[in-house]
């Protein structure tokens, strides 16, 4: 899950406020008003679906989306593979554990 | 006598201006909306990619908030292809439309460009063939901005004009680009502030606004709810908001997250 703070308008706070958003890879898995506590979410049921219907596409592109990082800036791609590939367990491991979860 | 045959017209030549500057209020830690991910982009870049699919679109503005620069270049280095102008915006719409504008001005003046398309980067739905309509309608009457019909609104206050339809005014807004500078240049003078494009050019210039059909699905991202519709009406057309064209110079679609194309079973 991957997490970010984002300013949307809250209709429970008629305002704008900042909101707690939660990915489970690259779907918006909820969306949380810090201030009121307001929070819409996919169900668990309609999530997993959808989320290893992701993941397969996610897996099927990574070599195309690699090769054009990797011709965008070599040295740069280079440099940064092995910090992402040891990331990449424990960052599964988080959505996998997520989902199933829920 | 065989009749001469007619060069072929120039294709006009357009800017695109994406507002993403948001406005006003910043908590210090939150993140701009139109940068936050969408379907396995920013928000931002989604519409970037299909105006830029119409070989008309030779220049690309971004309006950023300050302090969103190294973020929005980072992002556009990874998700759009070509250059990207970073314009840092103002307090307001207007500002921000008039920050992108002095940039674009010496190409303007130079004749370099005939439209120029302003976009709101909460508006991640906006299709190829929305820009390209308002771009032909805009180089043809001077300006056009997509509409779509409201029939389940009502005025709140009892009003003596009855408008037969009740519309809401999307964007891309396109018009021309000579008469748009000069529009701003005048208002900057004057000190005028627009609600939008549109009114700014309605007040300085004769030209007409041609509204265009929008497309319901053209949605702005305001509410927590509109991201969840955002993603699944992205899902519902396969990621594809193209109308079928391919990009200019035989370039690839980077990043097309479609699990039917992953699986080789082409699009709906």
């Amino acid at each position: 899950m991957s997490d970010a703070i984002a300013e949307l308008l809250c209709e429970h706070c008629d305002d704008v406020t900042d909101h707690e958003l939660r990915y489970a890879g690259r779907l918006l898995e909820h969306v949380e008003c810090t201030r009121c506590g307001r929070r819409t979410e996919v169900s668990g049921r309609a999530l997993l679906p959808a989320y290893v219907a992701d993941l397969e596409q996610r897996v099927a592109s990574k070599p195309r989306r690699m090769l054009r990082r990797a011709a965008d800036d070599p040295v740069g791609y280079a440099m940064s593979l092995p910090a992402a590939l040891a990331r990449q367990p424990v960052k599964f491991a988080r959505e996998f554990w997520a989902v199933l979860k829920r | 006598m065989p009749a001469a045959s007619t060069p072929a017209a120039p294709t006009p030549r357009a800017a695109l201006v994406l507002l993403a500057a948001g406005e006003g209020r910043r908590s210090g830690h939150a993140t701009n909306k139109v940068l936050l991910p969408l379907a396995g982009r920013r928000v931002f870049t989604w519409s970037i990619r299909w105006a830029r699919l119409l070989p008309m679109f030779v220049e690309t503005v971004v309006v950023v908030r300050e302090g969103d620069q190294e973020q929005v270049e980072a992002i556009c280095r990874r998700e759009v292809e070509g250059p990207v102008r970073l314009v840092v915006g103002g307090a307001s719409r207007h500002e921000s439309e008039w920050a992108a504008l002095q940039a674009l001005a010496p190409a303007i003046a130079a004749g370099d460009l005939d439209v120029v398309a302003i976009h709101d980067a909460a508006r991640p739905l906006a299709s190829s063939d929305v820009f390209a309509t308002v771009t032909e309608q805009a180089l043809t009457h001077g300006g056009a901005i997509p509409v779509a019909d409201q029939r389940s609104l009502a005025p709140r206050e009892p009003t003596e004009v009855l408008a037969d339809r009740l519309v809401a005014v999307q964007t891309p807004q396109a018009f021309r680009a000579g008469p748009l500078l000069g529009a701003y240049a005048a208002a900057h003078a004057d000190g005028f502030v627009g609600t939008d494009t549109a009114s700014c050019m309605e007040r300085y210039t004769d030209l007409p606004v041609r509204c265009v059909p929008g497309d319901a699905t053209n949605v702005k991202i305001t509410f927590p709810e509109d991201l969840f519709l955002a993603e699944r009406l992205l899902e519902k057309v396969d990621y594809d908001l193209s109308g079928g064209r391919t990009p200019p110079h035989g370039r690839r679609l980077p990043h097309l997250p479609t699990l039917r194309r992953a699986r080789g079973e082409g699009t709906r």
